[in-house]
């Protein structure tokens, strides 16, 4: 099966070149030379792929673009719930910076957003690898890590408010009883711990989508590859990073990406657990948002609010799928 | 194997936008809005039974005054906090409810733009009842002198007061807000039992509590032009330290009131660890249902007097009617039908004390005057001013309400340890912010 | 982790067991606190002092569920739903995975940029648009009408991370297969579906479970109770300032078990190995 030294995957997994191994285990199917790319196939393909992507485009072109470029047009426009609009270019944007609420919200927002994410793929790897390892019913732990993600954010996020609660909630009382404080400590309520409370809801409720798709990603890796590189000599963190990292690297990315997306626009949690407060600690842009839009009705500014970090997580998104999209291109 | 190719993308293709578009296929089958003569959204109100007579009242008018056949009625139950949500997103599309409950800013938000039905005939006619109507409840319907609504609810704030308590430590309710915090720190046993439980979150809740105490100090946010806001004045501050002393000096308010929803005082006063409690009767009709011993221990009473006497606050709830829809006088009938007093009243009754009436002469009645509680109720709902004070509620003061400015403002002082002046400044610039910008509109 | 034969192995277990029953506390207790709170009496979970366990354990609340509202029939709805919108975002993703990830052609980049885009408006602000598109078509109050406004959420979804999926199936696979005479489409079906079957089910229970616990759209865009879903259904149990605790997290608990079950069953299908046997053999 190996043809020469120099395509030994154990060689070039040593040199640190992970694709190699990838390329050479399956040396078995015929050495296939890039296929001729002339025009007639390229026409083929392309119309293939539309034909492929009608549906999705259909729906991104019905029930997304028309909505996002009415939110779009509505935040050029000075609009309340009911009234027709006023076309005000970006004054509602300018009001925005220099309200003084915005550089707090600001910082909220990427704070959270960023500590979040960080700590749903932190955990989510951990227990993808966890339940990645070979043990009796892990079917079931799969199962029961799964569920707070079977639970509705809303029902989590009112639930993790009682367990916050200061005298009838979990944690206190079981603090409490089990003498491990004195005092009732205020979580939503003291401006140093609520935005933690927060995250830590955001977190339990979210990292079963990291830890499942990780997993996914996991089962599809061949043993071979890590039984190659064992024999090679590679300790179990090499083989972490040089057999199973680059194989996921761009289910991380997409795993990332769509998180950092619904986290930094999800307003459930902050909702229903704190309203921004306490004074202000908890405020982020999906909340103001929606006080604007829906709690003082004024469509415009909402529309504003929320769009404000939109040029960033664009380039964010380009940025990021750059990578993706060019390594398809190989 | 090109051809295959081709005929695989046709046939895909082919199935893929078939099964798009399928949807739309079935659209005749659905619901079509105007098929419906009557459109009514119900908000849930406090007991099923009240829920249910609702129902039937609807139903009873369609078919014996309106001629309707059932088909032609919508009835739609529409919880509390997405009903504003829903009504704001019908109202983009077009296609409002006929008739709906509204609070009352909406009444004033909607009227003021013009989407809402002259009602005064209707008022009008209510006020020729005997004995009237409490004309406290006015100022929320009126716009620019016609009723664009027809109240149905006087809603009071009472105190809700556990007379054990008081009882044991042989202290009456206190009279005034310096007796109140004496009394306070005799009756709590922090850190279970706190005596205040002030509703101090960034919820509507809290802009009532707050301002029903600064009322009581001699201020107010707004004068009565609805015009010149007054939120920075003297009397203000003093209601303001007064707050801030009972949170940090005394200590009778509980800290996680800081983050309390709406219901978070209801919690507190049902689970028996708030004494004092600031809310309309929702508390009371639930005790009613589910936890009589409770009821049998409080007492529902006018707030306690500042330096300038006392002042209570009332929400007033009414009917609107939405002017886009092409059966108007079957919009109007349902009302009327509603507010007939003898349909009323089994409502009224229905949901144990929640809903105040709005005839004055129907609290003659048993219900209210054989029970001791409700005996302040009359008067309360005779002077009670709403939130907007000395303002009306006008769609200015809805987003003043809707956005939280005054719950903001004092978690600056109380979080942010703010100078009570400071804050109010800061706070008296945001509402004329809003106050400006709804004026000039 | 792959079997070392050294005594690390062994370490790595235990390390995995310990964290693994780190992780199940973290991840069941507020769960455990979600069910225990509804089978607390009302004078429980209104107690002056909370209870870590319920003293007197009761169904009231689930019987309240049932009783005051027609549970089943919103259980019926919300599997229409998420039924629909899962099968129909499995069939749109895959199809639009596999022209992004293995066709080349114009606007491909713009594409699956716009696939991720798209979700940067947050539902909070499209849903009022959205509703004056179901006017329109008078899908309003329907479970068709529902299902649309899924899509625009499911289908770029499901895209994008089966795309993300696809690319890690060795492309000299399908290079062979086309070789040997397989179409296009014939790869799809035959060589990278079967080895993405995990990808594929964890897709279908997330784009399932989302439309299980959607909540925004199915309370604005539906109103009658032939069509409610249960997410609209646990709003029931908060009436203005009063909520309902016991029967809300029973009904929730209820609403949870579903998407529990479905995964336990189809844990079959996310096997491990079975990738590679297409090459060795």
């Amino acid at each position: 099966m190996l043809t020469s030294r120099a395509h030994n995957p154990r060689v070039a997994l040593s040199a640190g070149q992970p694709d190699a191994l990838r390329e050479e285990l399956l040396v078995r199917a015929p050495a296939t030379a890039r296929r001729p790319r002339h025009s007639a196939t390229l026409r083929q393909e392309a119309w293939l792929a539309y034909g492929l992507l009608t549906p999705t485009l259909l729906v991104i072109v019905f029930l997304v673009a028309y909505p996002f470029a009415s939110a779009i047009y509505l935040s050029l426009q000075d609009k309340m719930v009911g009234a027709p609009g006023r076309f005000v270019a970006l004054d509602n944007y300018l009001d925005l910076l220099r309200d003084e609420v915005f550089l707090r919200t600001a910082w909220n927002s990427v704070l959270y957003t960023a500590v979040a994410i960080a700590l749903k793929f932190a955990l989510g790897l951990t227990m993808a690898l966890v339940l990645d390892q070979e043990r009796r019913v892990n079917n079931f732990f799969r199962t029961l890590l799964f569920v707070p993600w079977a639970v509705p954010v809303v029902i989590v996020a009112l639930n993790w408010r009682w367990i916050f609660d200061d005298l009838s909630g979990l944690l206190n009382n079981f603090l409490i009883t089990f003498h491990l404080t004195s005092d009732i400590i205020s979580w939503l309520s003291d401006p140093r711990l609520a935005m933690g409370c927060v995250i830590a809801v955001v977190v339990w409720s979210g990292t079963p989508f990291y830890s499942m798709t990780f997993l996914a990603g996991l089962q599809a890796i061949p043993k071979e590859l890590y039984e190659a590189a064992e024999i090679d000599g590679a300790s179990v963190v090499q083989q972490f990073f040089f057999v199973t990292v680059p194989r996921l690297r761009t289910i991380f990315l997409t795993t990332v990406m769509l998180s950092t997306i619904w986290t930094a626009t999800n307003l459930q949690f902050v909702l229903i657990l704190t309203r921004g407060g306490p004074a202000s600690r908890t405020e982020i842009f999906p909340h103001l948002a929606y006080t604007t839009a829906l709690g003082a009705r004024r469509l415009g500014m909402g529309a504003a609010v929320s769009l404000v970090f939109f040029p960033l997580l664009v380039v964010l998104i380009i940025v990021l799928t750059r990578r993706m999209l060019r390594q398809a291109d190989e | 194997m090109h051809g295959m190719h081709r005929r695989d993308v046709l046939k895909l293709a082919g199935a893929a936008g078939v099964a798009a578009t399928g949807p739309w296929w079935r659209v005749g089958r659905s619901q079509a809005q105007r098929a419906k003569k009557l459109v009514f959204w119900h908000l849930p109100n406090f007991t099923p039974l009240a829920d249910q007579l609702q129902k039937e009242q609807v139903y009873e008018f369609a078919a014996k005054h309106a001629g309707l056949k059932e088909s032609e009625v919508e009835y739609a139950v529409v919880a509390g906090e997405q009903a504003n949500a829903k009504l704001a997103a019908s109202i983009e599309a077009g296609n409002p409810p006929d008739v709906i409950r509204l609070y009352e800013s909406n009444v004033q938000f909607y009227g003021a733009q013009g989407h809402l039905i002259d009602l005064t005939d209707q008022v009008n006619k209510m006020r020729r009842e005997p004995k009237g109507i409490f004309e406290s409840s006015m100022a929320a319907v009126l716009y620019k002198g016609r009723a664009l609504g027809v109240p149905l609810a006087v809603n009071p704030w009472p105190v809700h007061a556990r007379l054990d308590l008081l009882e044991q430590a042989k202290v009456e309710y206190p009279k005034t807000w310096d007796e109140f915090i004496e009394v306070s720190k005799k009756i709590q046993s922090p850190p279970r039992l706190f005596a205040f439980g002030m509703c101090l979150g960034l919820v509507e809740d809290t802009t009532d509590n707050v301002m029903n105490l600064l009322w009581c100090y001699g201020g107010k946010m707004v004068e009565s032009d609805n015009k010149t806001v007054v939120m920075n004045s003297a009397a203000n501050v003093a209601g303001v330290k007064t707050i801030e002393a009972m949170f940090k000096t005394h200590k009778i308010i509980p800290q996680g009131a800081i983050s309390w929803d709406n219901s978070g005082n209801n919690k507190a006063y049902q689970s028996r660890q708030a004494a004092f409690v600031m809310n309309p009767s929702s508390i009371y009709a639930y005790l009613d249902s589910n936890d009589k011993d409770l009821q049998k221990r409080t007492g529902l009473f006018p707030v306690p007097a500042g330096p300038k006497g006392t002042v209570n606050q009332i929400d007033t709830w009414s009917y609107g009617a939405f002017k886009k829809n092409p059966y108007p006088d079957i919009a109007k009938g349902l009302i009327e039908y509603f507010m007939q007093p003898a349909n009323y009243d089994r409502i009224i009754q229905s949901t144990g004390g929640r809903w105040v009436p709005v005839y004055k002469r129907l609290f003659d009645s048993p219900f209210w005057r054989e029970k001791p509680e409700f005996k302040h109720f009359i008067n309360m709902a005779e002077t009670g001013v709403p939130v907007s004070y000395a303002g009306s509620p006008t769609a200015a003061a809805g987003e003043v309400l809707n956005t939280h400015v005054i719950p903001k403002m004092i978690q600056r002082v109380l979080v942010d340890n703010w100078e009570a002046a400071k804050a109010l400044e800061e706070c008296d610039k945001r509402i004329n912010e809003i106050y400006a910008r709804h004026n000039k509109a | 982790m792959p079997r070392t034969r050294s005594g690390s192995r062994r370490l790595l277990k235990w390390i995995g067991n310990v964290l693994l029953v780190l992780l199940l506390v973290w991840t069941l207790v507020p769960f455990y606190w979600m069910i225990v709170t509804s089978l607390k009496p009302d004078r429980e979970i209104y107690g002056f002092e909370a209870t870590l366990y319920p003293h007197q354990p009761t169904l009231v609340g689930y019987a309240r569920v049932f009783t005051t509202t027609p549970f089943l029939k919103y259980v019926r709805n919300s599997a229409i739903i998420a039924g629909a919108n899962t099968l129909a975002s499995l069939l749109f993703g895959c199809l639009g995975a596999y022209a992004l990830a293995r066709l080349r052609f114009p606007g491909r980049a713009l594409i699956a940029r716009g696939l991720v885009v798209s979700y940067l408006v947050p539902p909070a602000l499209l849903f009022i648009p959205l509703f004056a598109v179901l006017s329109v078509l008078r899908l309003i109050d329907t479970h068709q009408g529902l299902i649309l406004t899924y899509f625009s959420f499911s289908v770029p979804f499901s895209t994008w991370l089966l795309m993300g999926y696809f690319h890690s199936v060795p492309l000299e696979l399908e290079e062979a297969a086309l070789v040997d005479g397989c179409g296009r489409l014939g790869t799809l079906f035959r060589i990278i579906l079967p080895m993405s079957l995990p990808a594929l089910a964890v897709v279908a229970f997330f784009a399932f479970t989302q439309s299980w616990n959607e909540f925004l759209y199915a309370n604005v865009f539906v109103n009658s109770v032939e069509v409610r879903t249960i997410t609209t259904g646990l709003t029931l149990f908060i009436v203005e300032d009063v909520f309902f605790w016991g029967p809300m997290m029973g009904a929730a608990f209820l609403s949870a078990l579903p998407p529990l079950v479905v995964y336990l069953i189809f844990q079959r299908w996310v096997v491990k190995g079975l990738t590679l046997g297409a090459v060795k053999g």
